[in-house]
C-alpha cells in the first residue's frame, strides 16, 4: 500500500488530537489534563506545518507553530503550577472533587 | 525625541503602579512617594509634548501585516488631553497622599490611579481605533475598581458594578465601529479615515456615527445614560475629581470631537449630538438644584458641563468644546479636591449636616470659591470665556431653541451653585462635627488649580494654535488671540447669558420670598429627586445584565469534562455543516 | 515508509500516555510522543520547529512534569468521566465517523508538492510580529508560573494561618 505522505502526516494529527479529546472526555485527575492538552497541541503544530506545506506559506505557518509551542508550554507550566497548589491546598488532584462552583 | 515622551507618558505611570504594587502594603510612605514620583514624571513628560505637537505619527509600533501598525500620533487634540490627564492626575496623587493616609490597601488604590493615567494618555494618542479601544476599556476598568474601591461597602460596589456595565455598553458602540471601519477602509486607522470618510458607504457611515454617539454618551454620562456617574461618587475623592470629572469622562466628548470632520455631514448626527448635550445639561441642572449630598451636586454639575461640550460638538465648535473641556477640567477637579478636603475634614458628604465650614477652612473656602465662580461662569474666570464661546458656538451652528435652553441652564448652574457654597460654607453649623485642619499635600494640590482657575483663558492663543491645522488638518480650527477672544465674547449674548446667570443669583438671595412659588415646583422637585426616570431606566439595564449573567452561570459546572465535551459537539456541527456544504 | 513508522509510533506512545495508571509513567510517554512527532517535523523540512518541540516539549515540559508529579504525589484516579456515559460515547461514535468519512473521501485526492524546507529568519516575524509580542508576555507568565511550582511548602502555611 502506498499511501501520500499528507495523508500519513494527516493520521498523525488525527490520532493525537483524537486521544487527546478522549483523554479530556474521561480524565478527572489535573495532571492527566495537562498531559491530554500537551498531546492536542502537538498534533496542532504537526496540522499547521502540514498545512504550511500545502498552501506554500511556509513562514507564516512555522510562525505559527512556534507561537502555539510557547503558548501550551506556557500553559502547561501554568497548569502543573496550579494542579500542584490545589493538590497542597486541598489534598486531591480529582476535577469532580474541585467542582464547587456550582451552588 | 517625541517617540520617548510618548513612551514615557504612557509607560511611566504604568511601571509605576507595578512597582507601587510591589513595594507592598507594609511600607506606606515608599508607595506615596513612588505614586508621586511617577505621575509628576509622566505630566512632565506629557507637558514636554507640547512642543513637539503634530499631525505625524510619533511612535510606531510595527504589528505585521496582519494587524496594521499601533501608532500614537501627539496632535494638538491628544497632546492636550495627555497634559490634562497627566497633570491633574499628579495633582490627585499629592492629594491623595493626605486623603488616603492611614487607608489599608493603598498599593491597590496607587496601582489602579496609575495604571488609569497611562491608559488615557494612550487613549488620546492613538491613532489605532483597535488599541483605542483597549486602552477605553482599561480605563472603564480602573473606574470599576476604584469606585469599589472601599469593596465591603455594598454601595460603593454596586455603583461600580453600574459604571463597568453602563460604559461597556459604549464600548461595544466603539468595537463595532471599530469593524466596520476595518471592514470598508482595510486598516484600523482613523486618520487615514477622517481625511476619507467617503470610502464609507453612507448607510454605514450613519450606523458608524450614531454608534460613536452611543458609546461617547455612555462613557461621558450624557443622555440617557447620566445616572450611572452620580452613583460613581462613592469612589474617594480624589478619583472623582480625575477620573469623573477631569479625564475619562471626557473621553466621550474627545471622541466626539476627534471624529467630528467624518460625521458632520451625516443627516440629523449633528442636530442628535445637540440635543444629547442639551437634554443632559438641562436634567442634570435640575437634579443638582434638589440634590443634597455635595459630591452628587457636583456629579451632576459635571453631567450639566459635559452636556455643554457636547452640544458645542454638534453646533460644530470643535473648538469651543475643547476650550470649555480645559477649563471644566480645572475648576471641576478643584472643586472635587475642595470637597474632598470638606468631607475628609467633616466626616459627611450631607450639605444638610454642614454649615459654616469656611470658619473652620478658610483656605478651603477660597479655593472652592474660585472653582464655584468659574462654575457658574462669571467674569473673569476661566468657566466664564469658555462657557460664552461655547453659546456664541452653539448660536452660529445650532437653532436658536437650543440656545435659549443652554442660556436657561447658565443661569440654574449659578443658582445651583450658589445654594451649593452657601449650604457648605456659610450660614451656622446645623451638627456638631468637628473640622480637623488641612495638611500640607491637600495645599499643594489645590493652589495650583485654583490658580490655573483664575487665568487658565490668558493661554487662549497658544491652546488655540495648538488645535490648529497643523497639527488637526480635517479640523479647520481658526488661531484666536487674547484680544479677539474678548472681542468676541463681549457681545449682545454674552449679556444675555450674564443676565441669566444674575437672575439665577438674585433667585438665590430672594429665596425666603420665593417659597410660595418653589412649592408650586414640587412635582418638578420629585421628579428631579427620581432623575426623570431615567434611574429606573439604568437601573433595568443593570439589572438584565446581572440576571443574565446569573442564568448563564448555570451552565458552569465547573466540570472539565463538560466543557470539552461542549467542545467537541460544536467541532461536530462544524464538520457536519462543512461537508453537507461541500 | 518512514512516515507510516513513525504516526503508528505516534499513536501507540499517545495511546500509552493516556492510558498508564501512574502518572509518572505517563509523562515518559508523552516525552517519547514528542519526539516523534519533532522527528516528522523534520521529516517535513521544519528542522528549527523540530528543534524547539524536541527541545520544548520532550525535554523542558518533561522535566517539569516531573517535578510536579514529585511534589503532588501519584494519586491513581483512572479515566472515570463525571458524564453520562452514553452521551459521551455517541458523540465520539459521532466524531470518529464524520472523520472517517472525510479520511475515505480524501484518499488520493490530495497532491503534495514539492518540499522546500526553505526558511529565512528575516521573514519569520514579517507577517505577524505582534505574536512575538505575545511570546514575551506568555515567558513572563510561564516565570510566574514556575514561581508557583516552586513556593510550595510556605504558601500551605501562610493559608493555614490565616485560617
Amino acid at each position: 500500500m502506498n499511501l501520500p505522505i499528507p495523508f500519513i502526516v494527516l493520521l498523525a494529527v488525527l490520532s493525537l488530537a483524537g486521544t487527546g479529546f478522549y483523554c479530556l472526555l474521561f480524565t478527572r485527575n489535573l495532571i492527566k489534563v495537562v498531559v491530554a492538552l500537551q498531546l492536542i497541541v502537538k498534533g496542532v503544530v504537526l496540522a499547521f506545518v502540514l498545512a504550511g506545506h500545502l498552501v506554500q506559506n511556509e513562514s507564516l505557518a512555522q510562525t505559527m507553530a512556534i507561537t502555539v509551542i510557547v503558548a501550551d508550554t506556557i500553559v502547561a507550566v501554568i497548569g502543573l503550577a496550579l494542579a500542584v497548589q490545589i493538590r497542597l491546598h486541598t489534598g486531591s488532584l480529582d476535577l469532580k472533587a474541585l467542582s464547587n462552583l456550582k451552588r | 525625541m517625541i517617540n520617548i515622551l510618548i513612551a514615557c507618558s504612557i509607560g511611566l505611570p504604568w511601571l509605576g503602579a507595578l512597582l507601587v504594587w510591589l513595594i507592598g502594603d507594609k511600607r506606606e510612605k515608599a508607595q506615596h512617594w513612588a505614586a508621586i514620583l511617577f505621575s509628576v514624571a509622566a505630566g512632565a513628560a506629557a507637558v514636554l509634548m507640547l512642543w513637539h505637537t503634530s499631525a505625524e505619527s510619533g511612535l510606531t509600533i510595527t504589528m505585521g501585516g496582519v494587524f496594521g501598525d499601533f501608532t500614537f500620533i501627539p496632535d494638538g487634540l491628544g497632546v492636550f488631553l495627555s497634559v490634562i490627564a497627566t497633570v491633574i492626575g499628579s495633582l490627585a496623587v499629592i492629594f491623595s497622599t493626605s486623603y488616603m493616609k492611614g487607608e489599608t490597601q493603598i498599593g491597590r488604590y496607587y496601582a489602579f490611579v496609575l495604571f488609569f493615567i497611562g491608559a488615557m494618555v494612550g487613549l488620546v494618542l492613538t491613532s489605532n481605533i483597535m488599541l483605542m479601544f483597549f486602552f477605553w476599556e482599561i480605563t472603564a476598568l480602573c473606574s470599576y475598581a476604584l469606585i469599589a474601591f472601599h469593596n465591603d461597602d455594598p454601595k460603593a460596589v454596586k455603583g461600580g458594578i453600574k459604571a463597568l456595565i453602563i460604559t461597556s455598553i459604549g464600548g461595544i458602540g466603539l468595537l463595532l465601529g471599530a469593524l466596520i471601519l476595518y471592514v470598508y477602509t482595510g486598516t484600523f486607522d482613523i486618520s487615514v479615515f477622517i481625511a476619507a470618510p467617503s470610502a464609507v458607504p453612507a448607510g454605514m457611515l450613519a450606523v458608524l456615527a450614531f454608534g460613536f454617539l452611543i458609546a461617547a454618551a455612555a462613557k461621558s454620562a450624557q443622555f440617557p445614560f447620566q445616572t450611572w456617574l452620580p452613583d460613581a461618587m462613592e469612589a474617594p475623592s480624589p478619583i472623582s475629581a480625575l477620573i469623573h470629572a477631569a479625564t475619562m469622562v471626557n473621553a466621550g466628548v474627545y471622541l466626539l470631537a476627534r471624529f467630528f470632520p467624518a460625521f458632520k455631514d451625516v443627516p440629523y448626527w449633528c442636530e442628535a449630538v445637540m440635543i444629547v448635550g442639551m437634554l443632559s445639561a438641562l436634567l442634570a441642572a435640575i437634579m443638582a438644584l434638589t440634590s443634597m449630598d455635595l459630591k452628587r451636586v457636583l456629579a451632576y454639575s459635571t453631567v450639566s458641563q459635559l452636556g455643554y461640550m457636547v452640544y458645542a460638538v454638534g453646533a460644530g465648535g470643535v473648538f469651543a468644546s475643547q476650550f470649555h473641556l480645559f477649563s471644566h477640567s480645572i475648576f471641576k477637579a478643584l472643586l472635587f479636591l475642595a470637597a474632598g478636603a470638606v468631607i475628609h475634614s467633616v466626616g459627611t458628604r450631607d450639605m444638610e449636616k454642614m454649615g459654616g465650614v469656611g470658619k473652620h477652612m478658610p483656605f478651603v473656602k477660597w479655593v472652592f470659591l474660585i472653582g464655584a465662580l468659574a462654575l457658574s461662569g462669571i467674569p473673569v474666570l476661566n468657566g466664564f470665556w469658555s462657557k460664552e464661546v461655547v453659546l456664541e458656538a452653539g448660536l452660529a451652528g445650532g437653532p436658536s431653541w437650543i440656545y435659549g435652553v443652554m442660556v436657561l441652564v447658565a443661569g440654574l448652574t449659578a443658582l445651583y451653585t450658589i445654594r451649593c457654597v452657601w449650604k457648605v460654607f456659610f450660614g451656622e453649623a446645623r451638627s456638631d462635627y468637628h473640622a480637623h485642619k488641612v495638611e500640607m499635600a491637600m495645599k499643594v494640590a489645590l493652589a495650583p488649580l485654583a490658580l490655573a482657575a483664575l487665568v487658565s483663558w490668558l493661554a487662549v492663543g497658544p491652546f488655540s494654535t495648538l488645535l490648529g491645522t497643523a497639527s488637526l488638518p480635517q479640523h479647520h480650527i481658526e488661531s484666536l488671540n487674547i484680544a479677539e477672544l474678548v472681542h468676541e465674547v463681549l457681545t449682545l449674548p454674552t449679556l444675555i447669558a450674564l443676565a441669566a446667570i444674575a437672575i439665577g443669583v438674585v433667585l438665590w438671595l430672594l429665596r425666603a420670598k420665593l417659597e410660595g412659588f418653589v412649592e408650586g415646583l414640587r412635582g418638578l422637585r420629585w421628579a428631579a429627586d427620581h432623575s426623570f426616570g431615567f434611574e429606573a431606566i439604568n437601573s433595568a439595564v443593570v439589572r438584565v445584565t446581572n440576571s443574565l449573567a446569573e442564568t448563564l452561570r448555570n451552565t458552569q459546572t465547573g466540570l472539565l469534562n463538560w466543557n470539552v465535551l461542549g467542545i467537541l459537539a460544536a467541532v461536530i456541527i462544524l464538520i457536519a455543516a462543512i461537508s453537507l456544504g461541500a | 515508509m518512514w512516515y507510516v513508522l513513525i504516526a503508528v509510533g505516534i499513536l501507540a506512545c499517545a495511546i500509552l500516555a493516556i492510558s498508564a495508571k501512574r502518572l509518572l509513567i505517563s509523562a515518559i510517554w508523552l516525552a517519547i510522543t514528542s519526539a516523534l512527532v519533532a522527528l516528522m517535523l523534520f521529516l517535513l523540512g521544519a528542522p528549527q520547529i523540530a528543534v524547539i518541540e524536541l527541545s520544548v516539549g520532550a525535554g523542558l515540559v518533561t522535566v517539569l512534569f516531573v517535578f510536579a508529579i514529585n511534589i503532588a504525589g501519584e494519586e491513581v484516579i483512572g479515566l472515570r468521566s463525571a458524564l453520562p456515559l452514553p452521551l459521551v460515547w455517541t458523540s465520539i461514535v459521532l466524531a470518529a465517523g464524520l472523520v472517517i468519512f472525510f479520511i475515505i473521501r480524501s484518499l488520493g485526492f490530495v497532491q503534495f508538492p514539492e518540499l522546500t524546507g526553505e526558511l529565512a529568519a528575516s521573514v519569520l516575524w514579517q507577517e505577524r510580529y505582534l505574536d512575538f509580542l505575545l511570546q514575551v508576555v506568555l515567558i513572563l507568565a510561564g516565570v510566574l508560573g514556575v514561581i508557583g511550582l516552586l513556593s510550595h511548602s510556605k504558601d500551605v502555611h501562610r493559608m493555614e494561618n490565616k485560617a
